[in-house]
């Protein structure tokens, strides 16, 4: 069993810090924590997939003089590309969204929100 | 023989364009007036002109357009529907005439008229449907649109009222949707066709819950005891939708619903093999006389004549369970009979509270004086409801006893008797009260209910010694039952 | 044009009509609406030529850069990608709706950005259905929420705010499930177009496909708000406006759904996990959502409220008719999506063109309104009848539909459970057309209110007709999404 996670140690190290990122996103009343909570998620999920495509040994997939097999597969790195455009105008989004909320509110505070409400 | 015509939807269609009218140029007291009584007469027109086909066998369909794949929007005017659409609209005409004077210092009186025009568009859709599917459709449309004529008033009573009807009958209206979703499973078409559609091998338990589950649907309408209780609070509405409410559209849609059941879903042979029948048949023999006890007391007149309608209805459904020729004959016999007695009564109640401000049973001495036309009416009704032959009324107890006899359950004829003097100690003290008991000291000067009130009370008792005195004579509606029953029962 | 240039158009027209509507629309968005509506025209006539085309050929499919299968991408259009019709129909009439609406409620400075969001919202939507290829189905989905999440906070009050961020939370954390997911299955498969996955994924290892469809499920649900996955709806719905609220209600949280299909495609086809559990605790949460979203409508006085609160019962309904897995089920659910779409839209459009005549968004302080909007509330007064199952509507039929597949699928339970939920349903909506006509005005100057101006009247009443026509001619829409049903069953049955 541990000889199994040990050789699998980036799946692990990724869903330990999906849950710490989902930890985050749950129990954080700052509303900035809470997205720095998400962002460690998408970190997590990107990290997963990209790990899913390295062959040990392998070379960066690149054709043209010197380029030998084998080859990293290049499919989940251009995923990932896509992936981080979403994340990055997500976290614009939510981070203009939370200056405005500051703006009127005068807090970040979840807690502190709701009772204004 | 079946002919494809028209005249099958035509008859809503004519109400349904009624209500259209009326809402578009309902401002106009004239046009009002106008689009209902014209809408009306031509709806009667129409069915009427059914009537000597249907008597000699042909049935009229029309399939309008396959509402899901397989089950049809289908319109199907047999001897049984016919008979439902003949009582009620001639009704709605002798309601509408008596409606546009009653209504006369009322408010929102094109929603009134739009409404009620709606209202008996459905019932004449439930009296046509050729399937469960279409019956049930009306059945709701019918359920939503009485809802702002019960709450006409507008008043917390009312609104309190209306919240009451809507409740008993969309559970109802639940269970009848549980209901042909059921049978569509077990009998693969819901067509009303036939003399029965299920058979005995979807088994004998899921059969008893399913007729548990229709006989509940359709007896929150039909007002069987313990589900009566949202008709005495709909009192609250004006009179002329009592009147509709209890003697045309919506008691009598829940107890045409039920010999739907009992006739064309089920069938009358392989309900010979479910015991739960006969349970439905006690449950009748009980609400005919615990309807009449609480009726005994009450002093209200409207809150009298809805429990007198709770104990009628249920001849209705005795009738129907018997599973006897006879017992079938007085079932669908009743429907008109106490239709036109109970809506006599309903008239005699609006006219006197409209021309004298009553509405208590024990203001009513000497009213006999005031208004005798309208209590002569009144007086024809009452006989009729004791039994006192010669009278609608009697054709029905006969029929039934005859009914009861012939399945062997001769203690319901003890029923019959028990329930005649019921209905004489509820209706005969108002007879004494009104004819015999002048109060004295005070003048009673003749003061009539103008015209449109009084016409159509005076009809509709007409009706009612017509129904029982001409049952031997073809193309009235006791020919109609006849011809419905031999149908039924494959004679 | 062929089918495949069709495909692709459907999703590049509104695509450019987004991008160019800042350019276009000249300075503060003047004519940004016009682009807009005509934009959508085009988009619909695509859409209409799509529809027609699957109906007469059945499904096919358009590759991009000529790569086939499994190396491209495949735009794929089969029966539930149908839904592109309705999603063309209510993001045409949300835009002709928001004229005068977005004018009025919104600073001047973001009607350009609006009508853009709202043009890329669609985009969204569409690309997701058209879609054969699972990471498309994602950024589709993100470029739907990202501009969903910024559509709620556009008018940028202070609760807006919150409520998009509330919104966007939950959504981004669903959105990384899926995401997560799809690692997953391309790690089991190597390939990321769904047919291709499903036939691949036959006879792979057991846990990481049932942990990917746990995924894939939940956030799914999410995004369609499923009770107890709801708590972002009933805010973000309620207070964005009314024309978004329609889209978010009718359209964009149908788009889980629509992802739940297209996850049942893939699991179904591949056989590689008995998915009857699964089934039953959608069917259970269907009905559990069924009764509380009617319960917390309810207590709502505000009347866009009480609307977002009996979306969560109706997304129970397609839910449990998914998870019922039977023939009937499946029809009634896949046709609830698309007809609960037009209620919802007419009920929220109404809603809007009350509160923007009015200015009252409570049901005490609209009481009275019907005797002077007496079109908007009778369009209103239909669709009500219509979301509680009233024959002959279009929800009866969806109705009908889902309880027969329940007693089909041997539960009849859930039928019972289906029916009298629906009658909960009525309880508060019978307290809005109450207000509406019977009950004596708060306000004496709501009896002087005008009715709406055209541009927002004739979107609600065509809503409303399409509402009352569904349910006479449902054997359209009923019979035209069969062939798909069966072959999704065939795929479970052998």
């Amino acid at each position: 069993m541990i000889v199994h996670l040990w050789q699998n140690i980036d799946y692990v190290a990724s869903v330990v810090l999906f849950c710490i990122g989902l930890y985050c996103v749950i129990t954080k009343n700052n509303l900035i924590k809470k997205f720095i909570g998400l962002n460690i998620m998408e970190t997590s999920v990107f990290a997963f997939i990209v790990a899913l495509g390295v062959v040990d040994g392998g070379d960066a997939p690149i054709m043209g003089a010197g380029a030998r097999a084998p080859f990293t597969n290049p499919i989940p790195q251009a995923l990932i590309l896509t992936g981080i455009v979403v994340a990055v105008s997500t976290t614009a989004l939510a981070l203009s969204l939370v200056i405005r909320i500051y703006q009127h509110c005068g807090t970040i505070e979840a807690d502190e929100l709701r009772e204004m409400e | 023989m079946e002919v494809t015509d028209i005249r099958p939807i035509l008859a809503p269609a004519i109400s349904f364009a009624c209500t259209g009218l009326v809402f578009l140029m309902g401002r106009s007291t004239f046009w009002r007036r106008f689009w209902s009584l014209g809408a009306a007469t031509a709806k009667l027109v129409v069915v009427m002109s059914m009537l000597p086909g249907t008597l000699k066998g042909t049935v009229y369909v029309f399939k309008l357009l396959d509402f899901t794949p397989g089950i049809g929007l289908g319109f199907r005017a047999d001897a049984l529907g016919m008979f439902f659409a003949v009582v009620s609209s001639t009704l709605w005409l002798i309601t509408t005439i008596y409606a546009i004077g009653y209504m006369k210092p009322e408010h929102a009186k094109v929603r009134f008229f739009g409404f009620f025009a709606l209202c008996v568009s459905t019932t004449i859709g439930i009296a046509f449907a050729e399937n469960l599917l279409t019956l049930f459709l009306f059945y709701e449309t019918l359920t939503i649109c009485t809802y702002p004529l019960v709450i006409h008033e507008e008043t917390p009573e009312a609104m309190k009222a209306g919240r009451k009807y809507l409740t008993y009958t969309l559970i109802g209206g639940a269970f009848v949707l549980l209901g042909s979703i059921v049978t569509y499973q077990m009998a693969g078409t819901l067509t009303l066709s036939k003399p029965g559609i299920l058979s005995l091998s979807s088994g004998v338990g899921p059969l008893t819950w399913l007729f548990i589950a229709l006989v509940a649907g359709f007896g929150v309408k039909a007002a069987i005891m313990p589900l009566h209780g949202w008709l005495p609070s709909a009192m609250v509405a004006p009179t002329p939708v009592s009147a509709l409410l209890h003697a045309v559209a919506v008691v009598k849609a829940g107890a045409f619903g039920l010999l739907r059941v009992i006739y064309n879903v089920y069938g009358v042979e392989l309900l010979k093999n479910l015991p739960v029948i006969n349970w439905l048949a006690y449950l009748a023999a009980f609400t005919i006389l615990a309807g009449s006890f609480i009726a005994i007391y009450q002093d209200n007149f409207k809150r009298r004549l809805a429990y007198s309608t709770v104990s009628q209805l249920s001849y209705i459904i005795l009738g129907a369970a018997l599973l006897t020729p006879y017992g079938a004959t007085a079932a669908i016999a009743h429907i008109a009979n106490q239709a036109f007695a109970k809506i006599t009564m309903f008239f005699v109640a609006g006219s006197i509270q409209r021309t004298t401000g009553k509405t208590q049973i024990h203001e009513l001495a000497g009213i006999g004086y005031r208004m005798p036309f309208t209590m002569a009416a009144y007086t024809v009704a009452a006989l009729s409801f004791i039994g006192v032959p010669l009278f609608a009324g009697f054709v029905t107890k006969w029929y039934l006893s005859l009914g009861a006899l012939q399945s062997g359950q001769w203690w319901f004829v003890l029923v019959m008797v028990a329930s005649s003097l019921l209905n004489a100690a509820y209706w005969l003290p108002i007879i004494y009260l009104a004819w015999f008991k002048a109060p004295p000291g005070t003048r009673l000067e003749l003061h009539e209910a103008s015209p449109t009130l009084l016409l159509p009370t005076l009809l509709c008792a007409v009706y009612v010694i017509l129904l029982g005195l001409t049952t031997q004579v073809p193309g009235l509606p006791f020919s109609l039952a006849q011809a419905a029953v031999k149908f039924v029962f494959g004679m | 044009m062929t089918p495949s240039s069709l495909l692709v158009g459907i999703i590049v027209v509104p695509l450019a009509g987004a991008v160019l509507t800042p350019v276009i629309g000249g300075k503060a968005g003047k004519h940004a609406w016009t682009w807009a509506t005509t934009v959508m025209v085009a988009t619909s006539v695509i859409a209409a030529a799509l529809v027609n085309q699957v109906a007469r050929t059945g499904p096919f499919s358009a590759y991009l850069g000529g790569w086939e299968r499994p190396y491209g991408i495949e735009l794929r259009f089969d029966e539930f990608s149908a839904s592109v019709a309705v999603i063309c129909l209510l993001g045409l009439l949300a835009i002709v709706f928001s004229q005068k609406y977005a004018a009025k409620e919104l600073p001047p400075a973001r009607l350009g950005t609006y009508y853009t969001l709202l043009l890329l919202n669609l985009t969204g939507m569409l690309g997701f259905v058209v879609t054969g290829d699972l990471f498309n189905l994602f950024v589709f989905m993100e470029i739907l929420s990202l501009s969903g999440y910024a559509l709620v906070a556009i008018s940028g009050e202070r609760t807006a705010e919150m409520a998009a961020f509330k919104y966007l939370v939950m959504g981004a954390v669903s959105s990384l499930l899926v995401l997560f997911a799809i690692g997953l299955l391309y790690a089991l498969t190597g390939s990321l177009n769904m047919a291709d996955i499903s036939d691949r994924l036959t006879g792979s290892a057991e846990v990481p496909a049932m942990l990917a469809l746990a995924l894939l499920t939940t956030g799914f649900m999410v995004k369609a708000a499923l009770f107890p996955l709801h708590v972002w709806l009933p805010d973000a719905h309620a207070i964005a406006p009314s024309p978004v609220s329609a889209i978010l209600s009718g359209l964009v949280v149908k788009t889980g759904l629509l992802g739940m299909i297209r996850v049942y495609q893939i699991y179904y086809g591949a056989k590689v996990l008995d998915l009857s559990s699964l089934n039953t605790v959608l069917v259970w949460l269907g009905a559990i959502s069924i009764v509380m979203g009617a319960f917390f409508a309810i207590f709502q006085e505000d009347i866009k409220m009480m609307l977002a609160y009996s979306t969560i019962s109706n997304i129970g309904y397609i839910v449990m008719g998914l998870g019922l897995a039977s023939q009937y089920g499946i029809i009634g659910a896949t046709v609830h999506i698309f007809n609960h779409a037009l209620i919802k839209a007419t009920l929220f459009l109404g809603a809007g063109a009350l509160i923007y005549q009015t200015g009252y968004r409570n049901l005490s302080d609209l009481r009275g309104v019907g005797r002077s909007m007496p079109f908007t509330t009778a369009a209103i007064s239909v669709g009500a009848i219509s979301i509680v199952g009233m024959p002959p509507t279009a929800g009866f039929l969806c109705k009908w539909y889902i309880a027969l597949g329940a007693v089909q699928a041997g539960h009849p339970v859930f039928g019972v459970a289906l029916v009298f939920g629906a009658l909960f349903i009525f309880v508060y909506y019978i307290r809005m057309v109450n207000s509406f006509y019977f009950q004596a005005p708060i306000h004496p100057e709501i009896l002087e209110v005008k009715e709406a101006p055209l541009t927002m009247l004739a979107p609600v009443l065509i809503l409303a007709a399409l509402c009352l026509a569904m349910g006479l001619l449902g054997r359209i829409p009923l019979s035209f999404i069969e062939p798909a049903v069966t072959r999704l069953l065939g795929t479970l049955g052998g």
